[in-house]
């Protein structure tokens, strides 16, 4: 009788003992997921934030956030669709802040008084130390042909940018794409192709 | 003009496209120490942020058993500091001790000697009655 009382409370705790174990070993399992796709994408994530805001702090908030984002609202859904989520994510903060330092600028040209934070960087002597990784010619080269590609991206419309960004530079799919932008496919391929066309023109002579 | 295209063509998008795509990732092996650093903090907050939630989703999973224990107390507090309902039993034996207490010519003599008393005292009786039934 005793024996036979005690089973089903051992049972039922061994069971409950077992689905603890199995939620940790999912939690640790889905952040170790995570923690690969963040690392996978954070360089790319905050150049094309870079080259979307031209402000390297900018970018990284914004990386940050979009970061945050997805492992709050989508880190329990399955892993092959978090890039084109975390880019969505990452397009819609680049645009708030665009947004908002519109409104800044705005405000700003009013003020008699106009604190600057924007050339911070410039003088940040720190941040004016070349890499090391090339010699000074290439390093040249490259800086020019960088200058150039970042100037063609930045006058490209935002839409037209976005596509080939994410399709040329982090690698997405057309209907990945189209669901990182929130558009339908047949959108994407149009960007993609004016953004293509302007590359062609206007990087002609840096291509080698 | 045709606006649409065939990406698998698009992929390839000719040298001018190689190249940016070339430099890009040039740009990308090439973050300096304060940028990764950066980075590297902001995919651990996120990462830390699944540790909160689930904390606070582990918290919020006891809430339901609290209020449970909460309105237990409260009915049992309730329960115990209700007025009582005096049984008829109880009621009628009061009645008696009361007929016992005027027809005892001792007791009556007592009352002569300080009526004043005793008309407050059933003042004060009848009172505490009205206000156990209202």
């Amino acid at each position: 009788m005793g024996a036979s009382a005690t089973l089903p409370r051992a049972y039922n705790m061994a069971v409950a003992d077992r689905d603890g174990h199995d939620l940790q070993d999912a939690i640790r399992e889905r952040k170790r997921a995570l923690d690969q796709f963040f690392l996978s994408v954070e360089r790319k994530a905050f150049r094309i934030a870079q080259l979307s805001l031209r402000h390297e702090d900018d970018a990284l908030d914004a990386v940050q956030d979009a970061m945050l984002q997805l492992a709050r609202a989508y880190g329990a859904r399955p892993a092959e669709e978090w890039k084109p989520l975390f880019y969505r994510i990452l397009e819609n903060r680049v645009r708030d802040m665009q947004r908002r330092r519109a409104v800044r600028a705005k405000i700003m040209a009013w003020l008699p008084f106009r604190g600057g934070d924007e050339g911070e960087a410039e003088d940040d002597p720190i941040a004016q130390v070349p890499s090391p990784a090339a010699g000074p010619v290439t390093q040249l080269e490259q800086a020019e042909a960088m200058g150039a590609l970042e100037g063609v991206l930045g006058r490209l419309p935002a839409r037209q940018r976005q596509a080939f960004l994410l399709r040329s530079f982090e690698g997405l799919d057309v209907a990945q794409t189209a669901k990182a932008m929130g558009c339908s496919e047949g959108s994407v391929k149009t960007h993609y192709f004016r953004a293509v066309h302007a590359l062609r023109s206007e990087m002609a002579e840096y291509a080698t | 003009m045709n606006t649409t295209h065939d990406p698998d063509s698009d992929a390839a998008g000719g040298p001018a496209v190689e190249r940016a795509r070339e430099l890009l990732a040039q740009s990308v092996e090439h973050l300096d120490g304060r940028v990764r650093s950066r980075l590297t903090q902001a995919r651990h907050a996120a990462l830390e942020e699944i540790e909160q939630r689930r904390g606070a989703r582990a918290w919020t999973s006891w809430v339901p058993a609290g209020a449970a224990a909460a309105i237990a107390v409260m009915a049992v507090t309730m329960w115990s500091q209700a007025p009582r309902e005096v049984a008829p039993q109880a009621r009628n034996a009061v009645v008696l001790e009361d007929i016992e207490l005027l027809a005892d010519g001792e007791m009556f003599d007592l009352s002569e000697e300080d009526f004043d008393f005793y008309e407050w005292a059933a003042n004060e009786a009848e009172t505490d009655g009205d206000e156990r039934e209202g």
